[in-house]
């Protein structure tokens, strides 16, 4: 992808964080540059949804740095809000939507436009989810009044990342993004970051168990075992054999 | 589509869906077709309408402040002494300060609502064991307050020294009649519907009912929200509470004792689900309605009190378990 030239969009550098007694994360530290792909695996307690947990300001780090752009993010202003103004999105695995509400809500949620200050916008709230639809090649969704439980999974995914774009984020975290979907949906989900990496230009940050799917779509492979961001493998040179051994032994 | 459908036999998945959404509606008029045929003109008569027309309002706002907190996920059955609390200060205020002082019954309602509110969300109390806890209080502060005494609303005013508390106001009254009671209960239902499906607080009390925690990981201060909707709830319930106050003419004490309940009857019956999520004005009314009328009825039928007790709680079971599709459900509590 790049050539390491130019400065990577979000730089990790030994962050770490307990909780209580329990060290979560001993030294997490990656970079991340434009448009890339990066999958974090490892196995289950090895630290990585702490890791992105961190990223997305859901936790403060208890040391290292994290560096957005070229400007560090200063403890005091670690929060959700601060990640979300520097562009980091995150869609979690099943709190990214609310089911009962409709997909212009969705895409809005927490934005709602207001006429007249208290009524909502909902010609406005239309027109932008059939654009963000449109951008991102989904023609499957008809009814936007329909609540979003009654779409597919794969629908439902679309909307989700559908709302960590429309908004200008520069890098979405997808956490377990096609945990709950059958293959075809999984496909259409992979295909939809595929395609919003390549004309977008947005970076991802994939947390996946499925480890083809891993090496389906990420360019880099960042492995965590026992709280530590231990091995880093580009796509071409990795086997699932390694790739399970670094899972599962650190090697 | 339609040929495969055309095919099959009449009640579809999909039609018995759309009928599940006009249960409210098929009751009620099942409901009048039956005490029309029980009695006959004594139901259908101008008179007994207008009688209707005048009993519906206190039960229908009652409702609004119930499906506020309802499709949020919530519950208040406090209401009801809250509208004792609510019309004794009315009744109250206007002694203190004139014709005026009937908004402090408004405030009144607000006030409990907010502390309920507050209760719940900032020490995270169930809103049952809360509004519970309220139930019991503000009912004891009335009884506390009034000394077991009526304020009366009179058409003119009371000469003597009598130890009885009375306010003269033949305009509170005849607000209580129809049609004055009538018009005041449309305006406020045409408020609540814009109020509930045109703002933004509308939509978000769907979307806590839906899902609370999404809210709270896109930012939005959901502890605030919560406190504003039993503060909203609350007014609405002062609002009943003066209407009620012009409807009996008097506070009581006694005002509004277990009408907690036809309220949530009313919501439930209005097809809410009491899950949260969900919920619609005009089938609220309708679910208003048809308590007041299935009352009225077995009245004028000469049924006895108790037993339309009975026929009122088998209706809600019948009703509520029609407009279920228990497909959909896993879990019931």
């Amino acid at each position: 992808m790049n050539d390491g030239s130019t400065q990577p969009l979000l730089t990790v550098e030994n962050v770490s964080k307990s909780f209580g007694g329990v060290q979560a994360l001993r030294d997490g530290s990656f970079d991340l540059k434009r448009g890339e792909v990066l999958a974090i695996v490892g196995g289950n307690g090895a630290g990585k949804s702490t890791l992105i947990k961190v990223v997305a300001g859901a936790h403060v780090p208890d040391g290292g740095r994290i560096v957005i752009k070229g400007k560090e993010v200063p403890r005091s202003e670690h929060s959700v809000s601060h990640m979300q103004d520097c562009g980091i999105e995150v869609v979690y695995q099943d709190l990214a939507l609310v089911p009962n509400m409709s997909a212009p809500y969705n895409l809005y949620l927490g934005r709602i436009p207001r006429k007249w200050g208290i009524f909502v916008d909902e010609r406005k709230m239309r027109e932008k989810t059939r654009e963000v639809l449109k951008q991102l090649n989904v023609t499957t969704v008809q009814d936007l009044s329909q609540p979003i439980s009654s779409m597919s999974g794969g629908q439902q995914q679309s909307i989700a990342i559908g709302r960590a774009i429309a908004w200008g984020s520069d890098i979405v975290i997808l956490d377990e993004p096609t945990a709950a979907l059958g293959p075809n949906e999984t496909a259409e989900v992979e295909r939809l970051v595929e395609d919003v990496r390549d004309r977008h230009g947005t970076s991802f940050i994939l947390i996946s168990h499925n480890l083809d799917q891993v090496r389906r779509l990420a360019d880099r492979i960042l492995v965590t075992h026992h709280g530590v961001t231990s091995r880093e493998f580009k796509r071409d040179e990795i086997t699932s054999d390694r790739l399970v051994k670094a899972i599962t032994l650190g090697e | 589509m339609s040929d495969v459908t055309l095919q099959q036999s009449f009640l579809t998945p999909k039609r018995v869906e759309v009928l599940r959404d006009y249960v409210p509606f098929i009751a009620i008029a099942l409901v009048i077709l039956l005490f029309w045929a029980l009695s006959g003109d004594r139901f259908m008569s101008m008179r007994n309408w207008t009688f209707i027309a005048q009993q519906t309002p206190v039960l229908m706002l009652l409702a609004f402040a119930q499906l506020m907190i309802v499709t949020t996920g919530s519950i208040d059955i406090s209401i009801g002494s809250s509208l004792a609390f609510s019309a004794f200060l009315g009744a109250l205020g206007m002694l203190w300060l004139g014709d005026g002082g009937l908004v402090l019954g408004i405030f009144a309602g607000g006030l409990i609502g907010m502390i309920n509110g507050t209760i719940i969300s900032l020490l995270k109390i169930p809103s049952f064991v809360t509004t519970l806890a309220m139930l019991i209080i503000v009912r004891a502060a009335v009884i506390i307050m009034s000394d077991g005494t009526a304020i009366y609303i009179t058409d003119s005013s009371v000469s003597g020294g009598t130890n009885i508390s009375s306010v003269s106001a033949p305009w509170l009254l005849s607000m209580g009649k129809f049609p004055a009671i009538f018009i005041v209960a449309a305006i406020v239902a045409v408020a609540m519907w814009v109020f509930y499906e045109k703002t933004a607080f509308g939509q978000q009390l769907r979307a806590v009912g839906g899902n609370e925690k999404v809210l709270r990981l896109v930012g939005i201060n959901v502890t605030a929200f919560k406190i504003k909707v039993f503060a909203a709830a609350g007014l609405m319930v002062g609002l009943a509470a003066c209407v009620n106050l012009a409807r009996a003419g008097a506070a009581t004490p006694q005002a509004g004792l277990m009408i907690e309940l036809d309220a949530i009857a009313a919501v439930a019956l209005g097809g809410t689900p009491l899950t949260g999520g969900y919920g619609s004005v005009v089938k609220t009314i309708i679910g208003a309605l048809t308590l007041t009328i299935v009352r009225n009825g077995l009245t004028i039928a000469g049924v006895p009190p108790s037993w339309s007790q009975v026929a009122l709680g088998v209706l809600l079971i019948a009703a509520i378990a029609i407009s279920l599709n228990r497909s959909r459900i896993d879990v019931v509590k």
